[in-house]
């Protein structure tokens, strides 16, 4: 770690929100919402648009007022503070870059807000731009750079006056797919190495899984679960966090013969751990990669294939199992000879896989 | 209709090749045309004497250089100069605080204040000033209550800066309405992240939000600039001679005047009028910012604390109250019995509306037909001359622009005349003269307006970002369908309010109508208007028939900005 | 449209047809004119009834407006006359051919009102009604100001009128332009430019119409206008707070009516001039409203009693002979000097005349002889014209103003004479305040 970096490293604060409430007219926004960032932590908002986690994202940036709740960072109130006085650093989606201003005058603006001496703005400007990489363009108009590198004078602008917390709004959005990969890894090293606590916007949980530590799931106004990606994959709350995190079977049925088998609706049971309590109306769901084909046996139901799909070190059935299709995922080996769709097999599933969620 | 073409026809880059560059070229030949047969030709008909020797009728530059050797016309010059600039200034300052509360802040009436914000520019002429003379007059209402009270008379109403004060509130609404389009094509996220940044207050308004507006406020300003270089009336009717404009209407209009020096000086204002349109167009080179970057662009309006709001109503009341002045002192002058050195009026009565509502209804009728008219006309050439302008590369293209604004400098009634020279002799399929039919004052005022729609227009394609057109274009849509479908909707902020500008002032326009109305039948509003105010008697019944001619554009305005304004919430809501 | 087209269709049709059925002419009357609506409203109802068949087309334009529309529009006239008061716009019109002459058959109307012939000697343009020149006044304004009561032109010229006297430009104004040129015939060039200046001193502004003038008064603006007396008496009629004074020796000037060339309805034309002269149409004229003095003086008779007789009246009597053709030639050269001198220079001249003011009050409690000296030798300079009576009168300088064939061009002259006019006040200034010093 060079010298720059301490100097650019702040004090990472943590960011407590309690019981916010937030409409528009008579849209509910955000319902009752809670949750605690720690210091240092880069923190994903997950959810598909018109979730509300843009618009938690600029409530703790002032941009938006809640009705109710409270919103702490570092352990100061700032519900009531407007957001020039929030000390909290926002990329925006756009950037929001000022046509009007070199880059160099972009990067140094917050610094003149904060009535800095002219020399240190100089100097912090250019540790700025260096951290991105992009100080020989420091004299360049925003409308005469490309869209990766608008996008790396927008977060040296924020992070040039050291904010307490980053947030980061859909950076990655208007990047082509490859740029997407190496920003994405590069905004990692650069939180890493500032520690500065991040929240990170996103629709896509590709982006949030490979580089958050902690990830909050939100849909229709409420956060769905918080965790860290591999418990959410793992263990999701409920059938929205399972379905929108990586790719899940979802099944309908009962629980019976005192709870050791599963009976899919419109025929075959899979076995599951006995005495498992299963609610009224909750659904088995389980992984593509838990479940397993072969020839039809006693221990699972029989299907018939009716698609596959090959994906390279995996091949994709899916199965025809009562009302329900269910994917299968099988590694592939050089030689084997996959099934056919129309071929009948027997679907065995992993009973300590088996997870049973309502909603 | 020949401007049409400039929309209907297939436009392209100069990199596309062949049928689509004709559709330009056809835009254009239609665009000059108009306006070399109304503006151009007429124009040069009646200043060419100011090219002729005056005994022997050569080809001369001396008529100039009589002009810099003569001390009152260099006075004139400079006096037309400081008074043009001021003027600016303070009607930025009016402008200023209503454009930025109203767009920036929730702000309850925001649409009546923007209305209230454009009746200044519909002073009719006359009327205004003896109304303004009332209230403002070295014995107007204000100043006798000052002398009555303190012993003092404030000089509002003398010598130059009478002149300024007057301008300035007549014709800020020129900045208000470009300022305020602007403002609200400015993408929130530029504003928020300069607050997240921790600016706000004056400091976010003078370093992001002002500089991000100046196309809108530079487009204001230079007809501000322009129109009070170029006005004649005001100065006139506070006896202000030593300025330009005036000077050049005092020789023009003098009978039996065989003088090329009013000509020589209309040259003047027209080449210094579109000199200062060129320093313009430098000033914001290289700043059409398109800050709508996703097509709607948010619009954050921000919630006023208590202290505040106290602030803005308080101000935006006492600048509307300023700049309303002379439409209130209207109102009374055309509810009163006698108005003479008091006050106010000795007496009230209705008895000057039934008089005028009476006899004139047909002023009425006449002048929103010519002037929606005009207004329409001017949009359609307005848009068709900033796309040309800004969105393709043909050479010469600027000198459209030039062409057009030139008409802000030609003198009412040199277009006028010029009208008569050269048209009065053509004679429609009924035998009757070009001049004499009614469709010649709509043309006139179109040409007078246009320079306000373009102006609007120009600054509002400046904003709509050219990868929305190429987006559509990708998507298979033709340059035509383009700028129906994406380009004018966009504009649509810009388009009212160059259609509202046109609207209101062609509505009370005078100099050139004067001359070219030949049947009362056919004439409008501002002319009734002028024929009552020329007698005692008809000085209430002419301010009452401008009273009318203020609230029927005042509603006009009003109506268009409700639905521009709804329109605009219709995008915004489409695409957040 | 279709009943405008269709309405000429029919006056074409009627102006064909007409002289086969009847001599009475029909059809519509097109006049351009600058009186008001006050003014055009009840003579058009009258003529309209005493003349079945025809109907009055009033288009208003102001005197220069349509002097200009007249000649912008001789291609294919449309106008049947033209009907306003300043005769020099007659006489522009006359000179440009745009008039058509014609032989009045009304009897009864004298040779001249006042001073003033009251038709053109060949015939093209016809006085109907009379004016006379005076001091109009604003009653509040003169009590709030402690002004006294105006009666004579010198009067104005007195300390207690500075800055509350206005005036239309003569350039702009014909009536005003006959009484400038009454005071220079009446007391010489010389003498009467230095009263014109005198006056000049105590003026607030000078107007650039004749309206303008009444307006300012009847607002209370100014206190005291030099105006033509119908602007008076239709405000008083209005209820305007305002006074007239005819001044001892006063202009009169008749309001004419003319032909225009080629009129399009000449019967019609010639029967409206006819009107505007015979008793019915004379009578018109004391409406209140209108209140101008008829032609006719066998109409006074049906007068309201202070109604003026200007052919019976001493005060419009006095006027001396009134050299038409003198004013005439030099009518652009004295208003552009007025203009050079007075109105464009006018913040000096008001500056120097109020020190004056002040100079005549202190020589007044404290004889001075140096101080007075020196004020007269001021009053020289400001009463200096860069041009005597012989100059104006010489044809070089004519043809300057006419454009045919001059040595010297007009801008010349009119730099020449602001420079002229601004040093000599500059000298005055110098000693008017040597003269203040003096008579501390």
């Amino acid at each position: 770690m060079s010298a720059n970096d301490n100097q650019n490293r702040a004090e990472a604060a943590d960011i407590r929100i309690e019981g916010v409430n937030l409409s528009y007219g008579k849209t509910h926004v955000l319902k009752d919402v809670s949750l605690a960032i720690e210091p240092g932590e880069f923190f994903a908002f997950l959810g598909p648009s018109g979730c509300g986690k843009t618009t938690l994202l600029r409530l703790i940036a002032g941009f938006n007022v809640a009705q109710t709740g409270s919103v702490r960072i570092g352990g100061a109130e700032v519900a009531d503070l407007p957001p020039w006085k929030r000390d909290v650093g926002m990329v925006f989606q756009s950037y929001a870059l000022w046509p009007h201003m070199s880059v160099a005058r972009n990067v140094a603006f917050g610094l003149e807000e904060r009535h800095l001496p002219r020399d240190e703005i100089t100097l912090r400007v250019d540790e700025a731009l260096d951290l991105v990489e992009l100080k020989h363009l420091k004299d360049r108009k925003p409308a005469q750079l490309s869209g990766g590198q608008q996008q790396r004078v927008a977060l040296a602008r924020t992070i040039a006056v050291r904010p307490k917390v980053l947030l980061l709004d859909e950076p990655l959005s208007n990047l082509d797919a490859k740029m997407r990969v190496q920003v994405r890894s590069e905004l990692r090293e650069l939180q890493s190495r500032l520690g500065i606590t991040t929240i990170f916007v996103t629709h896509d949980q590709e982006e949030a899984n490979s580089i958050c530590d902690r990830v909050a799931v939100f849909h229709d106004g409420a956060i769905q679960q918080v965790g860290t990606p591999i418990e959410l994959y793992d263990r999701p709350a409920n059938l929205f966090v399972a379905n929108f995190l990586g790719t899940a079977n979802i099944l309908a049925g009962k629980a019976a013969g005192e709870g050791a088998v599963f009976e899919v609706e419109g025929g075959g049971c899979f076995a599951i751990p006995a005495s498992t309590r299963v609610e009224e109306g909750a659904r088995l769901v389980f992984r593509p990669q838990d479940v397993f084909i072969g020839d039809p046996a006693a221990d699972g139901p029989a299907g018939i294939v009716i698609a596959r799909e090959f994906l390279g070190a995996t091949m994709r059935y899916v199965v025809r199992i009562g009302n329900g299709d269910v994917m299968v995922d099988l590694p592939h080996r050089a030689g084997a000879t996959p099934y056919q769709p129309g071929d009948r097999v027997g679907v065995t599933l992993d009973p300590a896989r088996a997870m049973f969620l309502a909603r | 209709m020949a401007e049409a073409t400039g929309i209907a026809a297939p436009v392209a880059r100069s990199a596309q090749p062949g049928s689509a560059m004709m559709g330009h070229w056809l835009a254009i030949a239609g665009i000059t045309g108009f306006l070399g047969l109304f503006l151009v030709i007429p124009v040069a008909m009646v200043i060419l004497v100011a090219f002729q020797d005056p005994s022997s009728g050569a080809f001369t530059l001396v008529n100039f250089a009589d002009f810099l050797r003569n001390d009152l016309f260099l006075r004139a010059f400079g006096n037309s100069f400081y008074v043009s600039i001021m003027s600016v200034v303070w009607a930025s300052l009016f402008a200023l605080p209503l454009a930025y509360f109203t767009t920036r802040f929730e702000f309850r009436g925001a649409a009546i204040v923007q209305t209230l914000g454009v009746i200044p520019l519909i002073m009719p002429p006359f009327a205004g000033a003896v109304a303004m003379q009332l209230i403002f007059g070295r014995n107007g209402s204000i100043n006798l209550l000052l002398g009555d009270w303190f012993d003092i008379n404030v000089p509002f109403m003398e010598g130059l800066n009478g002149v300024i004060f007057v301008q300035s509130v007549h014709y800020f609404p020129f900045i208000l309405i470009n300022l305020t389009a602007s403002l609200r094509n400015i993408d929130r996220a530029m504003e928020e992240a300069a607050q997240n940044l921790g600016c706000s207050g004056f400091r976010l308004f003078r370093r992001i939000v002002f500089p991000l507006a100046m196309p809108g406020f530079i487009a204001g300003a230079s007809l501000v600039f322009i129109k009070v270089f170029d006005d004649l009336a005001t100065p006139l009717l506070l006896n202000v001679k030593d300025m330009l404009a005036p000077q050049a209407y005092l020789r023009i209009t003098s009978v039996g005047l065989k003088d090329p020096t009013g000509y020589v000086i209309s040259v003047v204002l027209i080449v210094f009028s579109v000199l200062s349109l060129f320093v313009a167009s430098l000033a914001t080179r290289g700043q059409d910012y398109a800050t709508v970057q996703r097509g709607g662009g948010g619009l954050s309006k921000r919630r006023m604390n208590p202290a505040q709001a106290v602030l803005a109503y308080g101000v935006i009341g006492l600048i509307l109250l300023l700049v309303l002045a002379p439409h209130l002192g209207l109102g009374l002058l055309s509810l009163a019995t006698i108005w003479s050195y008091s006050p106010l009026p000795d007496g009230y009565t209705l008895d000057h509306y039934a008089r005028v509502l009476g006899e004139s209804w047909q002023f009425i009728s006449n002048t929103l037909l010519y002037a929606s008219l005009a207004g329409l006309i001017d949009v359609v050439l307005g848009t068709a001359i900033a796309y040309l302008v800004l969105r393709t590369k043909i050479a010469g293209r600027h000198w459209l622009d030039y062409m057009a604004s030139a008409a802000l400098a030609v003198p009412g009634v040199v277009l006028g005349i010029g009208y008569l020279r050269a048209y009065y002799g053509v004679s429609l399929p009924s035998g009757q003269s070009v001049t004499s039919f009614w469709f010649i004052i709509v043309i006139a005022l179109a040409v007078r307006r246009l320079p306000y729609a373009l102006r609007a227009c120009m600054a509002a394609m400046q904003q709509v970002s050219v990868s929305l057109e190429e987006a559509a274009e990708n998507l298979g849509a033709t340059k035509a369908r383009t700028i129906r479908r994406i380009v004018v909707p966009l504009m649509t902020g810009g388009i009212v309010a160059g259609f509202v500008t046109s609207f209101a002032t062609a509505a009370v326009e005078l100099s050139a109508t004067m001359m070219l109305v030949q049947n009362t039948s056919d004439a409008p509003l501002a002319y009734g208007l002028y024929v009552f105010m020329q007698s005692p008697a008809g000085r209430g019944a002419g301010a009452a028939l401008g009273m009318i001619a203020v609230l029927i554009v005042g509603l006009s305005t009003y109506l268009s900005t409700v639905l521009a304004e709804r329109d605009r919430a219709a995008k915004a809501g489409s695409t957040s | 449209m279709l009943n405008r087209r269709s309405s000429i269709a029919v006056t074409a049709l009627l102006a064909i047809m007409g002289p086969a059925f009847s001599q009475a002419p029909t059809g519509k009357v097109t006049v351009i004119t600058s009186f008001s609506k006050d003014v055009t409203d009840p003579i058009k109802k009258a003529f309209e009834a005493a003349n079945p068949g025809l109907t009055l087309e009033v288009q208003n334009r102001n005197t220069n407006a349509g002097v200009k529309f007249v000649e912008e529009t001789k291609s294919n006239n449309q106008s049947d006359l033209f009907w306003a008061s300043a005769p020099d716009a007659f006489e522009v019109l006359k000179d440009k051919k745009l008039l058509q002459a014609y032989k009045l058959k009304a009897q009864g109307i004298p040779e001249k009102v006042g001073a003033y012939p009251i038709n053109d000697k060949d015939g093209y343009y016809f006085g109907f009604a009379a004016s006379g020149y005076g001091i109009m006044w604003n009653e509040r304004y003169a009590k709030a100001n402690k002004l006294p009561e105006p009666k004579e032109w010198q009067d104005l010229a007195k300390p207690a009128f500075h800055d509350h006297v206005s005036i239309a430009s003569p350039g702009r104004s014909g009536t005003t332009h006959l009484t400038i040129e009454t005071i220079l015939q009446g007391e010489g060039w010389d003498k009467g430019w230095a009263t014109i200046k005198a006056m000049a001193g105590n003026f607030n502004h000078v107007a650039e119409r004749s309206f303008g003038v009444p307006d300012a008064v009847n607002s209370g603006q100014v206190g005291v206008g030099i105006v033509i007396d119908f602007f008076a008496f239709s405000a008083q009629g209005a209820g305007f707070p305002v006074k007239f004074n005819y001044p001892s020796v006063t202009t009169v000037v008749p309001a004419n009516v003319a032909i225009v060339a080629n009129a399009p309805n000449k019967a019609g034309a010639e029967a409206f001039v006819e009107f505007l002269i015979s008793p019915k149409g004379q009578e018109v004229l004391l409406d209140p409203k209108i209140r101008r003095l008829p032609v006719n003086p066998a109409i006074y008779a049906k007068a309201p009693k202070d109604f003026p007789n200007p052919f019976t009246d001493k005060r419009f009597q006095g006027m001396m002979v009134f050299n038409v053709d003198k004013s005439g030639d030099r009518t652009a050269i004295v208003d552009t000097l007025f203009d050079q001198t007075i109105s464009f220079q006018l913040a000096d001249l008001k500056a120097i005349t109020k020190q004056l003011h002040e100079l005549d009050g202190k020589l007044a409690k404290k004889a001075n002889p140096k101080a007075k000296a020196l004020g007269d030798e001021a009053r020289a300079l400001i009463g200096a014209m860069p041009v005597s009576e012989a100059q104006a009168a010489e044809k070089d300088l004519a043809s300057a103003f006419t454009g045919k064939d001059a040595k010297t061009r007009r801008a010349e002259y009119e730099q020449k004479w602001a420079a002229f006019a601004k040093e000599n006040y500059a000298k005055a200034k110098a000693k008017v305040e040597e003269a203040l010093k003096a008579a501390n």
